[in-house]
């Protein structure tokens, strides 16, 4: 029989390293020739959009094209570290990093807009389309590219930045205390399907609401969102190790199965927008996070179809059965 | 070895090679086509997916001297006279690419279903990737991908 059931799961998660860790991204910024701005920073591109969204927070404060700005990342010998891929990190951490290094440069680029255009202040000027141009008195200007022709070779323009982020200890003996900084959240509700016959588990529907401070890049959260939630699926009821005696037995994907197009259904996703104080624009990451609560939900909506609690994943249409079976 | 003749990407080729010598090696170490990528050599994930005669292969699986003859599109095929090929663009505007790995074989496998099919519902362009696998991004934008990829192929015959 084919018995219908829905579930929710929600999580929160800390990002970055925590726990009182030091946790530094660092980036430097240069003029480069023609007024394009380099961005030198260990930022590592996994797939996850860093090369993309990292551009738009630099573009946002040197008020720049994207393509406008280089980045150049992923060799050790040109840039400072920024710390791993990992841990969410990226987009709050290096974000924040790259913001700072960026103000710097507008800073620096102020200062030589004075020089070259003879003004006894910084005051007023703003940063528009390449330009660097007196608000109030618009004639006075100068582009990218021209102070880019003046500070070239040995002294090229750069700044840099770097952010650590806070994060506290726990108490050892009592394992309390705030040792993330800043979290995010987020809520899965699923419809699932279950033949009580054949134990399989079939997905009819999902939402799918995923907090990110701010999305930098809405296109590239939802395609982590989706991501993440066919890991969470595949988590939830196919992928198995099955270990045996410190062996994996499933060590390949006829065997170790993850969820193919057909597997996966279509997602409302929900991008849920509240700005996080300390982070680039509010943006904060949401790689692992989109993981978490999508096993929950699968489970909850299994027990809500036929009653039967599982505790053990993946649920398999064998272990599924056997559960039916001793729960009768 | 072996003599063989065929076909990549609109261009003859012929070359000696050894009876053991797998499709895919030929086309990455011989021919220099490194866009096509091996990632289980079980012919599991699809990642090496090459279309030959307008089916598509895993070429992992295939060995070079079968494809004596035969007429192979590889990604470094897709695009022509410099502008990416319809499908490669949509990918891109579709965000359907993230690490990267599974594309080629991916879009390859969009190309022959669009081939066959050039209007498929999603269920049937589910089905037509479904032997490629992706870890990063749960598919749906490469249907949306596809979707857009008719689009831009419609509007290019207009």
């Amino acid at each position: 029989m084919k018995k219908i059931g829905k579930g929710i799961g929600v999580s929160f998660y800390g990002t970055g390293y925590g726990n009182g860790f030091p946790d530094v991204s660092r980036a430097i910024i240069r003029l480069l020739p023609e007024g394009k701005i380099g961005i030198y920073c260990g930022v590592t591109e996994v797939g996850q959009g860093a090369k993309t969204s990292m551009r738009q927070i630099a573009a946002e404060v040197l008020g720049l094209g994207v393509e406008d700005i280089e980045l150049v990342h992923e060799n050790t010998s040109l840039m400072p570290d920024s710390g791993t891929a990992a841990a969410t990190r990226q987009t709050y951490n290096t974000g924040n990093a790259i913001k700072i290094a960026c103000e710097n440069m507008r800073t620096e680029l102020f200062k030589k807009t004075k020089e070259a255009l003879s003004l006894n202040s910084t005051a007023g000027l703003v940063l528009e389309n390449g330009e660097i141009i007196l608000g109030f008195f618009p004639q006075k200007r100068i582009s990218f590219k021209e102070l880019a022709e003046i500070y070239k070779g040995e002294k090229i323009l750069e700044a840099s930045g770097e952010f650590t982020a806070q994060t506290t200890q726990m108490d050892e003996e009592t394992g309390q205390g705030a040792p993330y900084w800043p979290y995010t959240f987020n809520a899965c509700a699923v419809e699932v399907e279950v033949d009580t016959n054949t134990g399989i588990v079939n997905l009819l529907r999902a939402t799918f609401a995923q907090d990110a401070g701010r999305a930098v890049n809405p296109q590239l959260l939802e395609g982590q969102m989706d991501g993440g939630f066919a890991m969470g699926l595949g988590y939830a009821l196919f992928e198995d190790l099955n270990i045996e005696n410190g062996k994996m037995k499933n060590n390949k994907f006829s065997k170790y199965l993850i969820p193919t197009a057909m597997d996966m259904i279509d997602i409302k996703n929900i991008i849920v927008e509240d700005p996080e104080s300390t982070a680039p624009y509010g943006a904060k990451g949401i790689g692992e996070p989109v993981m978490i609560p999508i096993a929950p939900a699968i489970l909850n909506a299994i027990y809500d179809a036929i009653g039967v609690r599982i505790k053990e994943l993946p649920v398999t249409p064998e272990k599924l059965m056997k559960a039916i079976r001793e729960s009768a | 070895m072996v003599n063989i003749g065929l076909t990549v990407n609109q261009k003859l080729f012929e070359i000696s090679v050894d009876e053991n010598l797998r499709l895919i090696d030929l086309l990455r170490d011989k021919l220099g086509f490194h866009g096509t990528k091996e990632g289980c050599g079980e012919g599991e994930c699809g990642a090496c997916t090459v279309i030959m005669d307008g089916e598509t292969v895993n070429s992992c699986l295939v060995m070079a001297f079968q494809a004596n003859g035969s007429n192979i599109t590889t990604i470094e095929g897709m695009e022509k006279d410099g502008k990416l090929h319809p499908i490669q663009q949509a990918y891109i505007d579709a965000g359907a690419v993230q690490c990267g790995f599974c594309i080629p074989g991916m879009v390859l496998s969009t190309k022959a279903l669009l081939d066959k099919n050039s209007h498929p519902n999603r269920d049937e362009i589910r089905e037509g990737i479904s032997g490629n696998l992706c870890r990063c991004t749960g598919y749906n934008k490469m249907l949306d991908a596809t979707e857009m990829a008719i689009k831009y192929m419609e509007e290019e015959k207009e």
